[in-house]
This record gives C-alpha cells, structure tokens and sequence, in this order.
C-alpha cells in the first residue's frame, strides 16, 4: 500500500501535473485521465513482484494463495479507491461511456501487461539496440532505463492521441500544437532532474571509476534522453520540442549532480520541490517551445548554446566531485560496512 | 605503487580512516585485513576516488587520487563494495563498455572477454541481464570488468565472498599471474587462509586505524593467531534459548 501510495503520488511532484492543474483547470480533463491512467498501471502489478524473489520463497504460500493474493490485492488497496473516486468525481457527466470503457480497458491491460513475466520483459529491453562509439552501452542502458519509467508513456499517449487526431484529418492550430509540444516535454522533464537516479546506488560508483571526462557522462545521458523525445516529438513541433528538451536537461543538469535521487523502475520519476527549481524549469521549457515556434528555428541556436555551456559547467562539477559523492548513498553507508 | 600518508575520511562526527598511512610496492600483493566497520571498505573507496578525502595524501600509479583522477581511473580496475554494476545491461554488455572507455581496439577486446568469461565461468551468463543474475555471477562480472582493461593496479574488494571454491582458486591463480607481471593488488577478505595463501604484505586495520603493517614473510606462525592476537579474542557468549533440545 505504501508503495503504491509513492507510485500515484509521484506524479505530483512533477512540473507536467503542476503546470496542466494550474494552467488548464477544468479544461485538463484529458490531461488527467491519461495520468490516472498511466499511475493506475503499477498499482495493478503483481504484490508478490514487489517482494524479493529469495524473500517470497521463504514464505509459506501456496501457488494458490499467491494467486489469490495477485487477484485480490488492487482491490483490497485502499489507493484503488482513492484513485477511482478521484477519477469519478472528475469524470461523472463529463464522460462518455466509450471514455469509461477505455479507462476500463487500460485498467485491465495493466493487470495483463503486470503478468509480462521478468524474462519476457528482458526480452523486449534486450532488443533495444546498440550504438557504437564509447558512448555506445552507456545510451542503450540509459535507453532501458528511460523505457522502464512512466512519464515516457504518459508522453507517449499525448504524442499518439495528437498523431492519431491529425492522421484523422482534424486541424489543430499552430498555438495548440505548440502546448502540446511543451506538454510532452514537460511530461518527460522530472526526469531530466533526477537524470543519474535509476543507477543509485552501484551505478554511481561505476561511472565514478570509468575513465571519462565529466562532461562526457553528461552527453551520453542527454542523447538517450533525445533518442526517446524526438519520436515523441515529430506528430507535434519537433524542432521547438526539441529546443524544450535541451533547456530542460541544461536545467536540469544541477539537481541531476547535486542531488541523485534513488528512482524505482515503472514509477513516475519523482520531481523535484516545484518552486523554485521546478517552477523555472516548466517555465523554460514552455518558453523556449513557445519562442521558437512563433519566432523560427533560429532561436534553436540559443538552446543549444546554452546546453553546451551546462554540459562543460556540470561536466566540472562531476569531476570536482564533492556534493555527487556526499549524497552518494552508498559512501555513507560504506562507513558502515567497512 | 600505492602510497597512503596520514589518510582520514570522516562522514560528520565519525571517522572512518584515521591517520592511515602505509605502502604497498610494485607487484605486491597486499591484503587488507580487519573486522567488520574496521574502514577496509572506505579506504578502497578513498584510494579509488570513489570518496573524497578529509585529510592526508594518497597516490596510486603515480598520480594523486583527488587532483588526476581521470589519469588514475585508466590506470586502476577497481571491484568496489557495490560492485558497481548497471542492472540493465548484461554481462558481455559490461565488458563491452569497458573496452569502449579504456580505448581497447574490437579484436582485443574479444580475446580478452572470451578468456576471462571462460576463466571465470561466466560463459552461460554472458547474455543475462545482472539483475537477473546470482550475486556470485554479479561478483564474477565486477572483477572481469576490473580485469579487462589490464590495469596497472588492483583494487578488489572482498573478491572471494559469495564465490564458489573453485572460481576462489581460480581468481587466486589469476591474482598470482598478474603479480607476477608487476600488477599491484590491494584486497580486502576475511578469508585469513586465502589471504595468507596469495598475499605478500598484510595491512590489518581497526576501528579506522592501522593496527599491523607486515611483509608476510615477517608472519610467525598463523596469520589467523596473528590475527585474533590483534583484533580481539573470540566471544564465547551463549545464547540460552537457541536449539530444539532444552539441557
């Protein structure tokens, strides 16, 4: 429960949820069906996955049992009830009953996806491709990472509903492409805060003891990042989107090194404090998405110039090392483990 | 090789390494030693520049572990505590990136992969991801990471535990062979017999500091009575409820 309790409320931390709540209102019905839909996934997961595999061997459970416990544990979960009351409440009389039955269809394609045994997972992950040059691993593991966590998908749905509504032959005009080109983005930028948070703990250590330069690190975690926003960006405006995604990792490059969270796999990334850091990355992000599409494309020159300086500036700070290193959670635990 | 002079680590009000300072030559094989929270763990961390120091100095291959660390990372293969290991690449994914970052060319790189797998017996592990895989496999692929780049010093830490007996004498074997060709060795272990089987030099630390600094020729005797004559005699406290049978 105390899991699942993280995983739905994540999404609050996020700028996405913020900035759509506040600048959108009653108007962001959809916004907040896809994040209840996109949250309500890892709350349909198998409890039993949650639990070490070494752990639930030791227990005395049937097979039976352990399916039971699988069948019964969303509904037993008080966050269930708490999420669909928070979706009826916004959704009764602004429905319609295909709406319900979707929502209804994504609740049980989690249930179903959550029986993808690890292996099968694996499977997929494993067929994400290799890249050459010295970054070549590190952009595939990134990339796995990237596919492991939830806002990918939330922008995901966004940028396939807007694909599928302009493959339809609906017109939508230039300003709202551009919101939703800023929505994607910010849809994927908690994790451009929290860029090294799924390799806490022993990653950390490991990108400590490769031989590259700070700055190099940081490149290899920007291009997965673009690698996964620019197909989400081309239904929409990709080069303002793309501009959002590099104001957002310069953004985000100094909470990225200065403070790593630990990120769990299939969760929201968890955001940081909304003001100030959280308020100056959405704005910049809706910013720089909003000058370059009603301005031209040279204003890209101006993103990219500024992600190359947060590249060299943070590189140093990583080399420096200190504040990466005091927040590593393993270095103070090392003290213990000595 | 590896010069330590007056080293301290402290985390807030604790110090981990106190004034540590001792060196280990060029081809040694030096084992550091001591109970658990003794500070083996945090001094490979500090001389790996996986934590920064508090105090004092330290230089591994020549180069000062704060100031050049890029120049020490190629320098060093490294088994830290944590193995430092990504759960979302496999084995062979891991040594591929580490060939990619020491600048090793393809063909080297997969002559050099293929023995330390067959060595190390990881060949049927090759293609698992590590998190699908034993901590003994995890333990196996961080030190053929360490390995793979041939580096002119070794930091392994507790490399035999929670490795089968075979693979210990293996690892063992492949310690030797690279002593011998002048690659220096720091481990930490609590196996007193493996240490004492391969090590040339003891460092025995605790509660931060060094307690016993010795060429393992200088050892009179059993390093394991050495050891316990050092660190403290064995608790024999009882613990009255544990067992079926009541007496």
């Amino acid at each position: 429960m105390r899991r699942d309790q993280r995983s739905v409320f994540a999404f609050t931390g996020s700028s996405f949820f913020i900035l759509s709540v506040v600048v959108m209102m009653d108007a962001g019905l959809f916004v907040y069906l896809l994040i209840a839909m996109v949250a309500i996934i890892p709350l349909s997961t198998d409890p039993s996955q949650k639990i070490p595999g070494s752990r639930l061997g030791c227990w005395p459970l049937s097979r039976g049992e352990l399916w039971i416990l699988r069948m019964a544990s969303p509904w037993v979960n008080p966050m269930t009830w708490v999420l669909a009351t928070l979706v009826i409440a916004v959704g009764a009389g602004r429905m319609t009953i295909g709406l319900w039955l979707f929502v209804a269809a994504i609740v049980v394609g989690g249930l179903a996806v959550s029986s993808i045994p690890k292996p099968l997972e694996h499977a997929v992950l494993r067929r994400v491709p290799g890249f050459p040059g010295i970054f070549g691993q590190l952009i595939r593991k990134d990339l796995r990472q990237i596919l492991s966590i939830l806002d990918v998908y939330l922008a995901g749905l966004l940028s396939g509903f807007t694909a599928v509504v302009r493959l339809s032959g609906i017109d939508i005009p230039s300003d709202g492409l551009m919101v939703l080109t800023a929505l994607v983005v910010l849809a994927l930028s908690s994790y451009t805060l929290s860029l090294f948070a799924l390799d806490v703990p022993a990653g950390l250590s490991r990108y400590r003891l490769l031989p590259l330069r700070g700055w190099q690190s940081l490149v290899s975690k920007d291009l997965s990042v673009l690698l996964v926003s620019v197909p989400l960006l081309v239904p929409l405006q990709p080069v303002p989107g793309i501009g959002a995604t590099l104001v957002a990792l310069s953004i985000g490059h100094r909470s990225s090194i200065g403070t790593p969270r630990m990120q769990s796999p299939w969760r929201f990334s968890r955001g940081v404090s909304f003001f100030p850091l959280g308020l100056v990355h959405a704005i910049g992000i809706v910013s720089a998405s909003a000058m370059i599409s009603h301005h031209g494309t040279l204003l890209l020159v101006p993103c990219l110039a500024g992600w190359g300086w947060s590249i060299v500036h943070y590189g140093k700070a990583i080399e420096r090392g200190a504040a990466w290193l005091d927040a590593h959670p393993s270095g103070r635990a090392s003290s213990g483990t000595a | 090789m590896i010069s330590c002079q007056a080293v301290r680590r402290a985390f807030g009000d604790f110090t981990a390494v106190d004034n540590l300072t001792f060196e280990v030559a060029r081809g040694a094989i030096c084992s550091l030693l001591g109970p658990n929270g003794a500070g083996k763990s945090t001094t490979i961390r500090v001389l790996t520049g996986l934590l920064p120091l508090t105090g004092g100095e330290a230089q591994v291959g020549g180069h000062d572990v704060e100031a050049e660390l890029t120049a020490l990372r190629r320098c060093i293969g490294v088994v830290p505590d944590d193995l430092g290991l990504f759960d979302s690449l496999t084995v062979a994914e891991h040594l591929s990136l580490t060939a990619a970052v020491h600048g090793l060319d393809a063909r080297t790189a997969r002559r050099r992969s293929e023995q330390l797998l067959d060595a190390l017996d990881l060949e049927r592990a090759t293609d698992k991801f590590i998190s699908a895989c034993s901590h003994g496999m995890r333990k196996k692929t961080a030190l053929a990471i360490a390995l793979l780049p041939n580096p002119r010093v070794l930091f392994l830490d507790e490399p035999f535990e929670g490795v089968d007996p075979v693979t210990s004498r293996t690892i063992c074997n492949l310690l030797q062979q690279a002593a011998e060709r002048e690659t220096t060795i720091l481990l930490t272990t609590h196996s007193l017999a493996l240490a004492q089987s391969i090590a040339t030099q003891f460092v025995v630390m605790l509660d931060g500091r060094l307690v016993w600094n010795a060429m393992a020729t200088e050892v009179d005797g059993s390093l394991e009575q050495q050891y316990f004559d050092l660190v403290g005699p064995i608790a024999a406290r009882e613990v009255d409820w544990l067992g079926w049978r009541r007496y």
